[in-house]
């Protein structure tokens, strides 16, 4: 067992989606080992509490155990893909449980960076690392596209939601956004590229 | 279409991939996206800054928990059909009646031996190099395992991967791990268990792989024991 633990972390994400389709524990439990951090910090973004955050992760990885044959690798990464499929369970959970879980909106989010910091492995440090350079790049954007950008990401509102709450045009709300991942796709290109 | 309209397309550009059209709007611009190149490709560009934002948050540990009720509910549910995939590409092969696919990958497979064996690599140590229908083929063999790598590969049709095959006592095994070529035509795939393979094969299959050859080779190349 502990041989075929040890091939399985020698394959790329993409080569372990077959095995996973195929159903293979090892396989999944790899996949899970090195996205397992990141789709939890981003369900607990999103829900803000960690019951939830949780709950959403564990069915985000059971729906990608349960349909791995359905990854495809031309459109993009499986590090995305889950992310992905783990941004739209904990909207949902977001959704569902309205009015007793914490929305976020634009000003209260600050709560969110403060909870305590586990213990972390080197890899972890330097991902960390990482996701400190990419806030910089975030923290670059102006307030009024950060803040439409960050309502519709981690709050799952859509644009007309988001023009009703800032009492701005539709329009201005989607110019913001594109504005906004513009400036983030230009510092990536000119910075982390 | 006028670049009036366009350019309201693009202006939905960024909500449809920040998940902020409405369901209706999204569907219309999946619409409008399967007939504009030059949307599609204003989406490749833009998301990587799309892909930034859940990896800038402040990382949250998982509770221990979480692994272990996962690994739990994945187990059971493995438990009627999990298998070591050698074991379980035997079962298909060890079936009486072997496709015709695989026997053409046999035949073929014969086939590439000759054409490698007039290529200009040879066989040096645990390395051997091909050229085989102008792909390079480099088999490493490390301790019971090897890695093929392949080069001068095409870019595959949509939809497409390569799966590697071994044949060992007469046998042909699928290689679990699929793969695709990167942008400069190189690929490679890791054998775990070299040992008795007489030959190793790679077709063109569906996206998560075939239990059995569909196609015939790309490459097949015998390896000296």
């Amino acid at each position: 067992m502990a041989l075929r633990r040890e091939k399985a972390e020698r394959l790329a994400d993409e080569e372990l989606m077959p095995l996973v389709g195929r159903k293979d524990p090892e396989a999944f439990a790899v996949l899970y080992d090195r996205h397992g951090g990141a789709a939890y910090s981003l369900a607990y973004r999103i829900v803000g509490e960690r019951t939830s955050a949780e709950e959403a992760t564990q069915e985000a990885f059971i729906s990608v155990w349960r349909s791995g044959a359905r990854f495809d690798s031309t459109r993009g990464s499986v590090r995305s893909w889950l992310l992905s499929i783990v941004r739209n369970r904990a909207i949902d959970f977001l959704r569902s449980k309205a009015g007793k879980a914490p929305k976020l909106t634009f000003d209260d989010d600050s709560a969110l960076e403060q909870r305590p910091a586990a213990e972390r492995t080197e890899e972890e440090a330097l991902r960390r690392e990482t996701a400190g350079e990419l806030r910089d790049v975030l923290g670059k954007l102006p307030g009024e596209q950060s803040k439409v950008i960050e309502l519709a990401y981690f709050g799952g509102f859509s644009h007309s939601e988001i023009a009703g709450m800032l009492g701005l045009p539709m329009g201005t709300v989607k110019g913001r956004m594109r504005l906004g991942l513009e400036k983030i796709r230009v510092e990536l290109a000119e910075g982390l590229a | 279409m006028s670049g009036n309209d366009h350019s309201s397309w693009s202006e939905d550009l960024a909500a449809y991939m920040l998940g902020a059209l409405e369901p209706g709007e999204a569907a219309d611009f999946e619409r409008h996206l399967a007939g504009c190149e030059h949307c599609r490709e204003e989406l490749r560009w833009f998301a990587p800054a799309v892909q930034t934002l859940p990896e800038s948050i402040e990382r949250q540990e998982p509770p221990p928990r979480l692994r272990e009720a996962l690994m739990a509910e994945v187990r059971a549910d493995a438990q009627p059909e999990s298998r070591p995939v050698k074991q379980q590409s035997r079962r298909w092969f060890l079936k009486p009646a072997m496709g015709f696919a695989v026997l053409a990958l046999l035949v073929a497979g014969a086939v590439g031996y000759e054409m490698g064996k007039d290529g200009a690599g040879d066989s040096r140590g645990s390395t051997i190099e091909r050229q085989i229908g102008g792909i390079g083929v480099k088999m490493v063999r490390e301790g019971d395992g090897g890695t093929l790598h392949l080069s001068n590969l095409h870019q595959l049709p949509r939809g497409k991967v390569l799966e590697a095959w071994v044949l060992r006592e007469g046998k042909v095994e699928a290689v679990p791990a699929l793969f695709v070529p990167d942008h400069n035509g190189n690929a490679e795939t890791a054998i775990a268990d070299m040992s008795g393979v007489a030959e190793v094969m790679v077709t063109k299959e569906p996206q998560g792989g075939s239990e059995e050859p569909t196609s015939k080779p790309i490459v097949a190349m015998a390896v000296p024991q």
